[in-house]
Protein backbone atom coordinates (compact mmCIF):
# COMPACT_ATOMS: atom_id res chain seq x y z
CA UNK A 1 0.00 0.00 0.00
CA UNK A 2 2.79 2.59 0.62
CA UNK A 3 3.95 2.94 -2.88
CA UNK A 4 5.32 6.13 -3.89
CA UNK A 5 2.53 7.09 -6.45
CA UNK A 6 3.69 10.84 -7.25
CA UNK A 7 7.44 11.58 -7.63
CA UNK A 8 8.31 15.07 -8.30
CA UNK A 9 11.99 15.81 -8.33
CA UNK A 10 13.12 19.87 -8.76
CA UNK A 11 10.48 20.65 -10.85
CA UNK A 12 10.60 24.35 -12.42
CA UNK A 13 8.52 25.80 -14.84
CA UNK A 14 9.64 29.00 -16.72
CA UNK A 15 6.99 30.71 -18.84
CA UNK A 16 7.97 32.99 -21.77
CA UNK A 17 5.81 36.17 -21.30
CA UNK A 18 5.54 38.72 -24.27
CA UNK A 19 6.01 42.30 -23.31
CA UNK A 20 5.23 45.88 -24.80
CA UNK A 21 4.28 49.08 -23.88
CA UNK A 22 0.91 50.92 -23.95
CA UNK A 23 0.47 52.44 -27.09
CA UNK A 24 -0.28 51.85 -31.08
CA UNK A 25 3.07 52.32 -32.17
CA UNK A 26 4.78 49.55 -29.68
CA UNK A 27 1.78 47.09 -30.39
CA UNK A 28 3.05 47.35 -34.25
CA UNK A 29 6.89 47.08 -33.12
CA UNK A 30 5.76 43.91 -31.11
CA UNK A 31 5.49 42.44 -34.82
CA UNK A 32 9.19 43.43 -35.94
CA UNK A 33 11.15 42.85 -32.78
CA UNK A 34 8.92 41.10 -30.02
CA UNK A 35 10.00 41.55 -26.25
CA UNK A 36 9.64 38.76 -23.75
CA UNK A 37 10.11 38.54 -20.52
CA UNK A 38 10.92 34.90 -18.32
CA UNK A 39 8.52 34.22 -15.52
CA UNK A 40 9.79 31.83 -13.37
CA UNK A 41 6.19 29.80 -12.29
CA UNK A 42 7.55 26.97 -10.50
CA UNK A 43 11.16 26.56 -8.89
CA UNK A 44 12.92 23.73 -7.64
CA UNK A 45 9.80 21.95 -5.99
CA UNK A 46 10.56 18.55 -4.84
CA UNK A 47 7.92 15.94 -2.91
CA UNK A 48 6.38 13.12 -3.29
CA UNK A 49 3.08 11.45 -2.29
CA UNK A 50 2.25 7.79 -1.38
CA UNK A 51 -0.63 6.32 -2.51
CA UNK A 52 -3.99 7.28 -1.04
CA UNK A 53 -2.94 10.28 0.30
CA UNK A 54 -4.88 13.25 0.08
CA UNK A 55 -2.73 16.07 -0.16
CA UNK A 56 -3.73 19.91 -0.55
CA UNK A 57 -1.74 22.35 -2.79
CA UNK A 58 -2.09 25.90 -0.88
CA UNK A 59 -1.09 29.39 -1.49
CA UNK A 60 -1.63 32.43 -2.95
CA UNK A 61 -3.20 33.42 -6.34
CA UNK A 62 -0.13 32.95 -8.76
CA UNK A 63 1.83 30.96 -6.29
CA UNK A 64 2.14 28.05 -9.17
CA UNK A 65 -0.35 25.57 -7.54
CA UNK A 66 -2.44 25.19 -11.01
CA UNK A 67 0.53 24.84 -13.03
CA UNK A 68 1.72 22.24 -10.81
CA UNK A 69 -1.22 20.36 -11.36
CA UNK A 70 -1.15 21.01 -14.86
CA UNK A 71 2.46 19.63 -15.23
CA UNK A 72 1.67 16.64 -13.24
CA UNK A 73 -1.18 15.81 -15.73
CA UNK A 74 0.49 16.26 -18.99
CA UNK A 75 -1.01 19.91 -19.97
CA UNK A 76 2.38 21.97 -19.49
CA UNK A 77 6.19 20.43 -19.68
CA UNK A 78 8.38 21.07 -17.39
CA UNK A 79 11.23 23.20 -18.03
CA UNK A 80 13.46 21.07 -15.76
CA UNK A 81 13.32 18.50 -13.42
CA UNK A 82 11.93 15.03 -13.05
CA UNK A 83 8.42 13.76 -12.43
CA UNK A 84 6.61 10.92 -12.35
CA UNK A 85 2.78 10.11 -12.07
CA UNK A 86 1.29 5.83 -11.45
CA UNK A 87 4.90 5.22 -12.82
CA UNK A 88 4.23 7.39 -16.37
CA UNK A 89 6.11 10.34 -17.24
CA UNK A 90 3.09 12.79 -17.76
CA UNK A 91 4.80 15.42 -20.57
CA UNK A 92 4.29 12.57 -22.56
CA UNK A 93 0.55 12.01 -22.83
CA UNK A 94 0.42 8.35 -23.16
CA UNK A 95 -3.08 7.00 -23.41
CA UNK A 96 -2.14 4.52 -20.34
CA UNK A 97 -1.29 7.13 -18.34
CA UNK A 98 -4.34 9.31 -19.42
CA UNK A 99 -6.48 6.12 -18.15
CA UNK A 100 -4.97 6.23 -14.48
CA UNK A 101 -5.49 9.89 -13.80
CA UNK A 102 -8.39 12.31 -13.36
CA UNK A 103 -8.76 16.29 -13.27
CA UNK A 104 -11.41 18.29 -12.28
CA UNK A 105 -10.59 22.15 -13.12
CA UNK A 106 -13.26 24.24 -10.99
CA UNK A 107 -13.77 26.71 -13.50
CA UNK A 108 -13.41 24.52 -17.17
CA UNK A 109 -16.67 22.15 -17.45
CA UNK A 110 -15.95 18.85 -18.98
CA UNK A 111 -19.32 17.99 -19.49
CA UNK A 112 -21.27 18.03 -22.97
CA UNK A 113 -23.59 21.72 -22.55
CA UNK A 114 -26.80 20.67 -24.47
CA UNK A 115 -27.38 16.57 -23.55
CA UNK A 116 -28.42 15.59 -19.97
CA UNK A 117 -25.26 14.39 -18.21
CA UNK A 118 -26.07 10.89 -18.82
CA UNK A 119 -25.16 11.02 -21.67
CA UNK A 120 -22.04 12.58 -21.74
CA UNK A 121 -21.33 9.86 -18.90
CA UNK A 122 -22.05 7.17 -21.77
CA UNK A 123 -19.93 8.71 -24.12
CA UNK A 124 -16.96 8.89 -21.57
CA UNK A 125 -17.48 5.52 -20.40
CA UNK A 126 -16.88 4.49 -24.56
CA UNK A 127 -14.27 6.42 -24.78
CA UNK A 128 -12.64 4.81 -21.40
CA UNK A 129 -13.59 1.68 -22.94
CA UNK A 130 -15.71 0.34 -20.14
CA UNK A 131 -18.48 -2.30 -20.27
CA UNK A 132 -21.63 -0.81 -20.60
CA UNK A 133 -22.80 -2.87 -18.26
CA UNK A 134 -20.24 -1.71 -15.78
CA UNK A 135 -21.09 1.88 -16.71
CA UNK A 136 -24.28 2.08 -15.78
CA UNK A 137 -23.45 0.34 -11.97
CA UNK A 138 -20.65 3.51 -11.38
CA UNK A 139 -23.22 5.99 -12.73
CA UNK A 140 -25.27 4.56 -10.12
CA UNK A 141 -23.14 4.43 -7.57
CA UNK A 142 -21.20 7.66 -7.92
CA UNK A 143 -24.90 9.38 -8.11
CA UNK A 144 -25.93 7.45 -5.01
CA UNK A 145 -23.17 8.88 -3.29
CA UNK A 146 -23.69 12.19 -4.48
CA UNK A 147 -27.62 12.20 -3.77
CA UNK A 148 -27.84 13.62 -7.59
CA UNK A 149 -30.35 10.66 -9.27
CA UNK A 150 -32.94 13.15 -9.85
CA UNK A 151 -30.40 15.24 -12.25
CA UNK A 152 -28.77 12.87 -14.66
CA UNK A 153 -31.76 13.14 -17.15
CA UNK A 154 -31.40 17.26 -17.42
CA UNK A 155 -30.18 19.07 -19.52
CA UNK A 156 -26.11 20.42 -18.04
CA UNK A 157 -27.02 24.28 -18.81
CA UNK A 158 -30.02 23.48 -16.92
CA UNK A 159 -28.40 22.53 -13.64
CA UNK A 160 -27.34 24.69 -10.80
CA UNK A 161 -23.49 25.64 -10.18
CA UNK A 162 -23.72 22.83 -7.15
CA UNK A 163 -25.35 20.24 -9.29
CA UNK A 164 -22.37 20.61 -12.36
CA UNK A 165 -19.83 19.92 -9.83
CA UNK A 166 -21.28 16.73 -9.05
CA UNK A 167 -21.30 15.72 -12.39
CA UNK A 168 -18.14 16.83 -12.73
CA UNK A 169 -16.96 14.85 -10.43
CA UNK A 170 -18.82 11.34 -11.62
CA UNK A 171 -17.51 12.12 -15.06
CA UNK A 172 -13.81 12.41 -13.78
CA UNK A 173 -14.22 9.14 -11.71
CA UNK A 174 -16.35 6.75 -14.32
CA UNK A 175 -12.98 5.07 -15.03
CA UNK A 176 -11.71 4.69 -11.33
CA UNK A 177 -8.39 7.11 -11.84
CA UNK A 178 -5.75 5.84 -9.64
CA UNK A 179 -4.95 9.88 -8.93
CA UNK A 180 -7.29 12.35 -8.85
CA UNK A 181 -6.39 16.07 -9.12
CA UNK A 182 -8.79 18.77 -8.63
CA UNK A 183 -8.90 22.16 -8.79
CA UNK A 184 -10.43 24.48 -6.95
CA UNK A 185 -13.67 21.84 -6.89
CA UNK A 186 -15.76 24.04 -4.39
CA UNK A 187 -14.89 26.98 -6.12
CA UNK A 188 -18.19 29.34 -5.98
CA UNK A 189 -20.39 26.26 -3.88
CA UNK A 190 -22.62 26.56 -1.09
CA UNK A 191 -21.92 25.51 2.29
CA UNK A 192 -24.21 22.66 2.21
CA UNK A 193 -22.67 21.18 -0.91
CA UNK A 194 -19.25 21.88 0.36
CA UNK A 195 -20.18 19.33 3.02
CA UNK A 196 -21.41 16.92 0.70
CA UNK A 197 -18.60 17.00 -1.75
CA UNK A 198 -16.18 16.86 1.48
CA UNK A 199 -17.59 13.64 2.69
CA UNK A 200 -17.98 12.44 -1.00
CA UNK A 201 -14.50 13.27 -1.43
CA UNK A 202 -13.07 10.92 1.86
CA UNK A 203 -15.79 8.19 1.10
CA UNK A 204 -14.11 7.77 -2.34
CA UNK A 205 -10.90 8.10 -1.13
CA UNK A 206 -11.20 5.27 1.16
CA UNK A 207 -13.58 2.88 -0.96
CA UNK A 208 -10.86 3.10 -3.55
CA UNK A 209 -7.73 4.16 -2.31
CA UNK A 210 -7.27 6.60 -4.85
CA UNK A 211 -4.61 9.49 -4.35
CA UNK A 212 -6.46 12.44 -4.58
CA UNK A 213 -4.11 16.20 -4.65
CA UNK A 214 -6.22 19.27 -4.81
CA UNK A 215 -5.69 22.98 -4.46
CA UNK A 216 -8.88 25.26 -2.74
CA UNK A 217 -8.24 28.65 -1.01
CA UNK A 218 -10.81 27.19 1.39
CA UNK A 219 -9.25 25.99 4.44
CA UNK A 220 -12.44 24.42 5.82
CA UNK A 221 -11.97 22.20 2.49
CA UNK A 222 -7.90 21.20 3.73
CA UNK A 223 -8.45 20.97 7.56
CA UNK A 224 -11.42 18.13 6.61
CA UNK A 225 -9.61 16.18 3.86
CA UNK A 226 -6.26 16.90 3.94
CA UNK A 227 -3.66 14.71 6.37
CA UNK A 228 -1.05 16.57 4.40
CA UNK A 229 -0.66 20.10 2.78
CA UNK A 230 1.83 21.54 0.63
CA UNK A 231 2.65 25.52 0.86
CA UNK A 232 3.68 26.88 -2.52
CA UNK A 233 5.05 30.83 -2.48
CA UNK A 234 6.16 32.08 -5.50
CA UNK A 235 7.08 29.03 -7.03
CA UNK A 236 9.01 27.43 -4.03
CA UNK A 237 7.38 25.01 -1.10
CA UNK A 238 7.68 26.44 1.77
CA UNK A 239 6.01 23.84 4.20
CA UNK A 240 5.43 20.19 3.14
CA UNK A 241 3.73 18.04 6.32
CA UNK A 242 0.49 18.15 8.73
CA UNK A 243 -2.24 21.90 8.48
CA UNK A 244 -2.10 21.70 12.67
CA UNK A 245 1.52 21.21 12.93
CA UNK A 246 1.90 24.47 10.24
CA UNK A 247 -0.39 26.45 12.25
CA UNK A 248 1.61 25.60 15.70
CA UNK A 249 4.98 26.30 13.39
CA UNK A 250 3.82 29.50 12.04
CA UNK A 251 2.35 31.34 15.01
CA UNK A 252 4.50 32.89 17.57
CA UNK A 253 1.35 34.73 19.04
CA UNK A 254 -1.41 33.04 21.18
CA UNK A 255 -5.16 34.74 21.50
CA UNK A 256 -6.68 35.13 25.17
CA UNK A 257 -10.35 35.65 25.49
CA UNK A 258 -11.33 37.41 28.61
CA UNK A 259 -14.43 37.71 30.32
CA UNK A 260 -14.56 40.18 33.15
CA UNK A 261 -17.64 40.38 35.66
CA UNK A 262 -17.63 44.53 35.20
CA UNK A 263 -17.36 46.40 32.95
CA UNK A 264 -14.18 48.12 32.42
CA UNK A 265 -14.74 51.63 32.22
CA UNK A 266 -11.02 52.19 30.83
CA UNK A 267 -8.00 50.25 30.00
CA UNK A 268 -4.66 50.97 31.23
CA UNK A 269 -2.49 50.79 28.19
CA UNK A 270 0.69 50.57 29.72
CA UNK A 271 -0.28 47.18 31.93
CA UNK A 272 -0.17 45.40 28.46
CA UNK A 273 2.40 47.02 26.55
CA UNK A 274 4.88 45.62 29.22
CA UNK A 275 3.80 42.07 28.05
CA UNK A 276 3.91 43.03 24.13
CA UNK A 277 0.06 42.21 23.87
CA UNK A 278 -2.05 44.00 21.79
CA UNK A 279 -6.22 44.35 22.11
CA UNK A 280 -7.80 42.85 18.77
CA UNK A 281 -11.52 43.20 20.23
CA UNK A 282 -13.15 45.25 23.12
CA UNK A 283 -16.89 44.87 24.16
CA UNK A 284 -18.03 45.87 27.42
CA UNK A 285 -16.92 42.78 29.66
CA UNK A 286 -15.44 40.55 26.80
CA UNK A 287 -12.22 41.40 25.44
CA UNK A 288 -9.62 39.58 23.36
CA UNK A 289 -5.64 39.88 23.52
CA UNK A 290 -2.98 39.05 21.25
CA UNK A 291 0.74 38.19 23.00
CA UNK A 292 3.43 36.47 21.92
CA UNK A 293 3.67 32.44 22.83
CA UNK A 294 6.18 32.89 25.36
CA UNK A 295 4.77 35.54 27.44
CA UNK A 296 1.31 34.41 27.46
CA UNK A 297 1.46 33.03 30.84
CA UNK A 298 2.68 35.86 32.54
CA UNK A 299 -0.08 37.86 30.86
CA UNK A 300 -2.63 35.06 32.32
CA UNK A 301 -1.26 35.44 35.44
CA UNK A 302 -1.49 39.17 35.42
CA UNK A 303 -5.29 39.43 34.17
CA UNK A 304 -6.07 36.97 36.91
CA UNK A 305 -4.21 39.01 39.66
CA UNK A 306 -5.75 42.48 37.93
CA UNK A 307 -9.49 41.68 37.67
CA UNK A 308 -12.39 39.58 38.58
CA UNK A 309 -12.20 36.97 35.53
CA UNK A 310 -15.42 35.48 34.59
CA UNK A 311 -13.89 33.61 32.04
CA UNK A 312 -10.51 33.32 30.20
CA UNK A 313 -9.42 30.86 27.18
CA UNK A 314 -6.02 30.89 25.77
CA UNK A 315 -5.93 29.80 21.69
CA UNK A 316 -3.96 29.52 18.94
CA UNK A 317 -5.07 32.22 16.18
CA UNK A 318 -7.35 30.39 13.66
CA UNK A 319 -6.37 29.20 10.69
CA UNK A 320 -7.42 31.76 7.94
CA UNK A 321 -5.04 34.58 10.07
CA UNK A 322 -2.22 32.20 9.90
CA UNK A 323 -2.29 31.46 6.25
CA UNK A 324 -3.08 35.35 5.77
CA UNK A 325 0.60 36.14 7.73
CA UNK A 326 2.33 33.95 5.51
CA UNK A 327 0.95 34.81 2.04
CA UNK A 328 1.02 38.10 2.95
CA UNK A 329 5.45 37.58 4.36
CA UNK A 330 5.89 34.48 1.88
CA UNK A 331 7.92 32.61 4.52
CA UNK A 332 7.21 29.87 6.86
CA UNK B 1 -6.71 4.87 -32.42
CA UNK B 2 -9.73 4.30 -30.06
CA UNK B 3 -12.65 4.19 -32.73
CA UNK B 4 -14.94 3.08 -30.35
CA UNK B 5 -14.43 6.40 -28.19
CA UNK B 6 -14.93 8.11 -31.89
CA UNK B 7 -17.90 6.75 -32.74
CA UNK B 8 -19.61 7.44 -28.98
CA UNK B 9 -18.82 11.38 -29.64
CA UNK B 10 -19.87 11.32 -32.93
CA UNK B 11 -23.40 10.80 -31.92
CA UNK B 12 -23.25 12.34 -28.88
CA UNK B 13 -22.52 15.74 -30.76
CA UNK B 14 -25.16 14.81 -32.93
CA UNK B 15 -27.52 14.74 -29.98
CA UNK B 16 -26.53 17.82 -28.73
CA UNK B 17 -26.55 19.81 -32.55
CA UNK B 18 -30.49 17.72 -33.08
CA UNK B 19 -31.52 20.79 -29.98
CA UNK B 20 -30.49 23.46 -32.23
CA UNK B 21 -31.48 21.66 -36.06
CA UNK B 22 -33.39 25.14 -36.72
CA UNK B 23 -30.07 26.70 -36.33
CA UNK B 24 -28.43 24.45 -38.57
CA UNK B 25 -30.66 24.73 -41.30
CA UNK B 26 -30.37 28.62 -41.58
CA UNK B 27 -26.90 28.24 -41.38
CA UNK B 28 -27.39 25.49 -44.66
CA UNK B 29 -29.74 27.94 -46.16
CA UNK B 30 -27.45 30.67 -45.98
CA UNK B 31 -24.50 28.92 -47.97
CA UNK B 32 -26.61 27.91 -50.40
CA UNK B 33 -27.15 31.31 -51.41
CA UNK B 34 -24.19 32.23 -53.56
CA UNK B 35 -24.29 29.40 -55.29
CA UNK B 36 -27.91 29.92 -56.10
CA UNK B 37 -27.43 33.49 -57.36
CA UNK B 38 -24.29 32.68 -59.82
CA UNK B 39 -26.67 29.74 -60.92
CA UNK B 40 -29.96 32.63 -62.26
CA UNK B 41 -27.66 34.64 -63.29
CA UNK B 42 -25.79 32.25 -65.62
CA UNK B 43 -29.32 31.53 -66.78
CA UNK B 44 -30.14 35.13 -67.17
CA UNK B 45 -26.97 35.77 -69.28
CA UNK B 46 -26.94 32.19 -71.32
CA UNK B 47 -30.38 32.94 -72.38
CA UNK B 48 -31.50 30.75 -75.36
CA UNK B 49 -28.05 29.74 -76.90
CA UNK B 50 -26.24 28.85 -73.81
CA UNK B 51 -22.80 30.32 -73.20
CA UNK B 52 -19.68 28.45 -74.93
CA UNK B 53 -21.80 25.44 -75.28
CA UNK B 54 -22.98 25.40 -71.72
CA UNK B 55 -26.72 25.44 -72.29
CA UNK B 56 -29.23 26.47 -69.72
CA UNK B 57 -30.18 22.75 -68.61
CA UNK B 58 -26.73 21.78 -68.06
CA UNK B 59 -26.20 25.04 -65.42
CA UNK B 60 -28.94 24.27 -63.69
CA UNK B 61 -27.21 20.66 -63.74
CA UNK B 62 -23.94 21.90 -62.71
CA UNK B 63 -25.02 24.30 -60.30
CA UNK B 64 -27.59 22.01 -58.28
CA UNK B 65 -24.88 19.26 -58.11
CA UNK B 66 -22.56 21.85 -56.46
CA UNK B 67 -24.86 22.90 -53.95
CA UNK B 68 -24.67 19.16 -52.84
CA UNK B 69 -20.92 18.92 -53.17
CA UNK B 70 -20.57 22.40 -51.22
CA UNK B 71 -22.56 21.22 -48.26
CA UNK B 72 -20.89 17.83 -48.22
CA UNK B 73 -17.67 19.26 -48.21
CA UNK B 74 -18.00 22.19 -46.17
CA UNK B 75 -15.93 21.82 -42.66
CA UNK B 76 -17.24 23.99 -39.98
CA UNK B 77 -15.86 21.74 -37.49
CA UNK B 78 -12.78 24.04 -38.24
CA UNK B 79 -14.16 26.91 -37.00
CA UNK B 80 -14.43 25.71 -33.63
CA UNK B 81 -11.08 24.57 -33.38
CA UNK B 82 -9.75 27.75 -33.19
CA UNK B 83 -12.18 28.89 -30.42
CA UNK B 84 -11.51 25.81 -28.24
CA UNK B 85 -7.37 26.41 -28.70
CA UNK B 86 -8.01 30.23 -27.64
CA UNK B 87 -10.76 29.29 -24.77
CA UNK B 88 -8.20 26.96 -23.03
CA UNK B 89 -10.94 24.12 -23.62
CA UNK B 90 -7.91 22.27 -25.37
CA UNK B 91 -7.42 20.85 -22.18
CA UNK B 92 -10.22 19.21 -21.57
CA UNK B 93 -9.65 17.21 -24.95
CA UNK B 94 -6.14 16.51 -23.83
CA UNK B 95 -6.74 14.59 -20.63
CA UNK B 96 -9.02 12.00 -22.88
CA UNK B 97 -7.20 8.85 -23.75
CA UNK B 98 -8.41 9.40 -27.54
CA UNK B 99 -6.75 11.61 -30.09
CA UNK B 100 -8.56 15.25 -30.17
CA UNK B 101 -8.91 14.88 -34.04
CA UNK B 102 -11.84 12.67 -33.11
CA UNK B 103 -13.55 15.47 -31.16
CA UNK B 104 -12.84 17.56 -34.41
CA UNK B 105 -14.39 14.62 -36.69
CA UNK B 106 -17.18 14.13 -34.53
CA UNK B 107 -18.42 17.10 -35.18
CA UNK B 108 -17.89 17.42 -38.93
CA UNK B 109 -19.68 14.36 -39.36
CA UNK B 110 -22.24 15.61 -37.26
CA UNK B 111 -22.54 18.88 -38.93
CA UNK B 112 -22.76 17.01 -42.22
CA UNK B 113 -26.08 14.91 -41.65
CA UNK B 114 -27.76 17.81 -39.90
CA UNK B 115 -27.30 19.74 -42.60
CA UNK B 116 -28.32 17.29 -45.34
CA UNK B 117 -31.55 16.61 -43.93
CA UNK B 118 -32.09 20.23 -45.00
CA UNK B 119 -30.22 20.68 -48.15
CA UNK B 120 -30.96 17.34 -49.83
CA UNK B 121 -34.39 17.34 -50.34
CA UNK B 122 -34.53 21.29 -50.82
CA UNK B 123 -32.23 20.77 -54.17
CA UNK B 124 -34.35 17.45 -55.19
CA UNK B 125 -37.45 20.00 -55.46
CA UNK B 126 -35.38 22.44 -57.53
CA UNK B 127 -34.44 20.12 -59.36
CA UNK B 128 -38.05 19.02 -59.56
CA UNK B 129 -38.86 22.80 -60.87
CA UNK B 130 -35.97 23.79 -62.65
CA UNK B 131 -35.21 20.02 -64.66
CA UNK B 132 -31.32 19.85 -64.89
CA UNK B 133 -29.86 17.82 -67.80
CA UNK B 134 -28.20 15.35 -66.18
CA UNK B 135 -26.41 12.51 -68.53
CA UNK B 136 -24.18 10.16 -66.53
CA UNK B 137 -22.20 6.43 -67.42
CA UNK B 138 -21.07 4.57 -64.36
CA UNK B 139 -17.47 5.13 -64.89
CA UNK B 140 -17.67 9.20 -64.08
CA UNK B 141 -20.20 8.26 -61.64
CA UNK B 142 -16.96 6.52 -60.19
CA UNK B 143 -14.67 9.09 -60.68
CA UNK B 144 -16.94 12.06 -59.12
CA UNK B 145 -17.60 9.93 -55.67
CA UNK B 146 -14.07 9.21 -56.18
CA UNK B 147 -13.32 13.06 -56.56
CA UNK B 148 -16.13 13.79 -53.70
CA UNK B 149 -14.20 12.07 -51.11
CA UNK B 150 -10.62 13.48 -51.73
CA UNK B 151 -12.80 17.11 -52.04
CA UNK B 152 -13.87 16.62 -48.86
CA UNK B 153 -10.93 15.44 -47.23
CA UNK B 154 -9.07 18.07 -48.82
CA UNK B 155 -11.70 20.84 -47.22
CA UNK B 156 -11.14 19.67 -44.45
CA UNK B 157 -7.73 19.28 -43.74
CA UNK B 158 -6.79 22.32 -45.35
CA UNK B 159 -9.11 24.16 -43.15
CA UNK B 160 -7.80 22.29 -39.96
CA UNK B 161 -4.20 23.93 -40.51
CA UNK B 162 -5.16 26.98 -41.46
CA UNK B 163 -7.60 26.43 -37.44
CA UNK B 164 -4.23 24.65 -36.06
CA UNK B 165 -2.84 28.56 -36.72
CA UNK B 166 -5.06 29.34 -33.46
CA UNK B 167 -1.64 27.98 -31.34
CA UNK B 168 0.31 31.26 -32.42
CA UNK B 169 -2.55 33.69 -33.77
CA UNK B 170 -5.33 34.64 -31.35
CA UNK B 171 -7.78 35.55 -34.86
CA UNK B 172 -6.15 32.70 -37.21
CA UNK B 173 -10.31 32.07 -38.07
CA UNK B 174 -9.70 34.80 -40.05
CA UNK B 175 -7.85 33.05 -42.68
CA UNK B 176 -10.64 30.63 -42.87
CA UNK B 177 -12.86 33.35 -43.80
CA UNK B 178 -10.15 34.44 -46.88
CA UNK B 179 -10.41 30.65 -47.67
CA UNK B 180 -14.00 30.77 -47.59
CA UNK B 181 -13.73 33.90 -50.44
CA UNK B 182 -10.96 31.81 -52.19
CA UNK B 183 -12.72 28.83 -52.88
CA UNK B 184 -15.98 31.35 -53.71
CA UNK B 185 -13.57 32.80 -56.69
CA UNK B 186 -11.47 29.56 -58.06
CA UNK B 187 -13.59 26.31 -57.22
CA UNK B 188 -16.06 27.30 -59.73
CA UNK B 189 -18.46 28.56 -57.33
CA UNK B 190 -18.82 32.27 -58.99
CA UNK B 191 -18.57 30.45 -62.46
CA UNK B 192 -17.69 27.16 -63.71
CA UNK B 193 -14.08 27.32 -63.85
CA UNK B 194 -13.97 26.72 -67.75
CA UNK B 195 -15.76 30.09 -68.20
CA UNK B 196 -13.09 32.08 -66.31
CA UNK B 197 -10.83 34.41 -68.08
CA UNK B 198 -7.90 32.41 -69.35
CA UNK B 199 -5.38 33.76 -66.46
CA UNK B 200 -7.52 32.48 -63.96
CA UNK B 201 -8.46 29.86 -65.20
CA UNK B 202 -4.74 28.36 -65.26
CA UNK B 203 -4.57 29.56 -61.45
CA UNK B 204 -7.81 27.71 -60.64
CA UNK B 205 -5.86 24.63 -62.21
CA UNK B 206 -3.29 24.62 -59.76
CA UNK B 207 -4.56 26.15 -56.33
CA UNK B 208 -6.36 23.54 -54.34
CA UNK B 209 -9.44 25.06 -54.26
CA UNK B 210 -10.90 24.24 -57.30
CA UNK B 211 -10.89 20.54 -56.15
CA UNK B 212 -12.75 21.24 -53.22
CA UNK B 213 -15.71 21.97 -54.88
CA UNK B 214 -15.75 22.47 -58.89
CA UNK B 215 -13.41 19.91 -59.81
CA UNK B 216 -16.26 16.56 -59.11
CA UNK B 217 -18.81 18.87 -60.07
CA UNK B 218 -17.16 18.97 -63.42
CA UNK B 219 -16.94 15.05 -63.56
CA UNK B 220 -20.70 14.67 -62.87
CA UNK B 221 -21.51 16.93 -65.51
CA UNK B 222 -19.52 15.44 -68.45
CA UNK B 223 -17.24 18.63 -68.78
CA UNK B 224 -13.94 16.54 -68.46
CA UNK B 225 -12.12 14.27 -70.73
CA UNK B 226 -10.56 11.31 -69.23
CA UNK B 227 -6.83 13.01 -69.24
CA UNK B 228 -8.48 15.75 -67.39
CA UNK B 229 -10.21 13.85 -65.02
CA UNK B 230 -6.57 11.75 -64.00
CA UNK B 231 -4.41 14.93 -63.79
CA UNK B 232 -7.04 16.33 -61.57
CA UNK B 233 -7.25 13.45 -59.42
CA UNK B 234 -3.46 13.94 -59.12
CA UNK B 235 -3.14 17.35 -58.65
CA UNK B 236 -6.58 17.12 -55.48
CA UNK B 237 -4.07 14.32 -53.92
CA UNK B 238 -1.25 16.45 -53.58
CA UNK B 239 -2.76 19.18 -52.33
CA UNK B 240 -4.15 16.78 -50.10
CA UNK B 241 -0.88 15.36 -48.66
CA UNK B 242 0.64 19.03 -49.01
CA UNK B 243 -2.37 20.20 -46.35
CA UNK B 244 -1.54 16.48 -44.14
CA UNK B 245 1.87 17.42 -43.92
CA UNK B 246 1.08 21.15 -42.63
CA UNK B 247 -1.53 19.42 -40.24
CA UNK B 248 1.08 16.88 -38.53
CA UNK B 249 3.29 19.71 -38.24
CA UNK B 250 1.32 22.25 -36.98
CA UNK B 251 -0.29 20.24 -34.86
CA UNK B 252 2.88 18.75 -33.43
CA UNK B 253 4.51 21.97 -32.79
CA UNK B 254 1.64 23.83 -31.86
CA UNK B 255 1.15 20.90 -28.89
CA UNK B 256 4.15 21.67 -27.83
CA UNK B 257 3.65 25.74 -27.78
CA UNK B 258 0.81 25.28 -25.90
CA UNK B 259 2.09 23.01 -23.70
CA UNK B 260 4.69 25.69 -23.04
CA UNK B 261 3.22 28.37 -22.45
CA UNK B 262 0.39 27.33 -20.50
CA UNK B 263 -3.16 26.44 -22.09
Amino acid sequence: MNEKIIDVQNLSKTYRVPQRDPGIKAALNQFVSAKFQDVVAVNHVSFEVTAGEIVALIGPNGAGKTTTLKVLTGLLQPTGGSIMVAGHTPGKREHAFLRVISMVLGNKSQMLWDIPALDTFHVLGEIYQIEKIEVKQRIEELSLMLEMEDILKKPVRNLSLGERMKCELVASLLHRPQVLFLDEPTLGLDISIQNRLRSFIIQYNQRYQATIMLTSHYMADIERLCSRVLLIHHGELIYDGALNKLSEQLSNSKLIRVTVSEPLADIDAKEWSSFGAEILEQNHQNFTLRVEKTQAPACTAMLLNRYVVVDLVVENPPLEAVIDRIYQEGAV
Amino acid sequence: MNHRGGFALIKSTWLSWLQYRSFFFVLAFGWMIPPLVAMFVWLAASGQDGIQGIHRSEFVAYYLVLILVNQITYSQANWTLGDVIREGLLNNWLLRPISPVYQVLSSEFAGKFVYLVFTVPLTILLGLVLRPKIDISFLQLSFFLLSLILAWGLRFVWGYWLALLAFWFTRADALLALQDSLVFIFSGMIAPVSLLPGFLQDIATFLPFRYMVGFPVEIFTNQLTLAEIGLGLLIQSIWLIIALILCSWLWKNGLRRYSAIGG
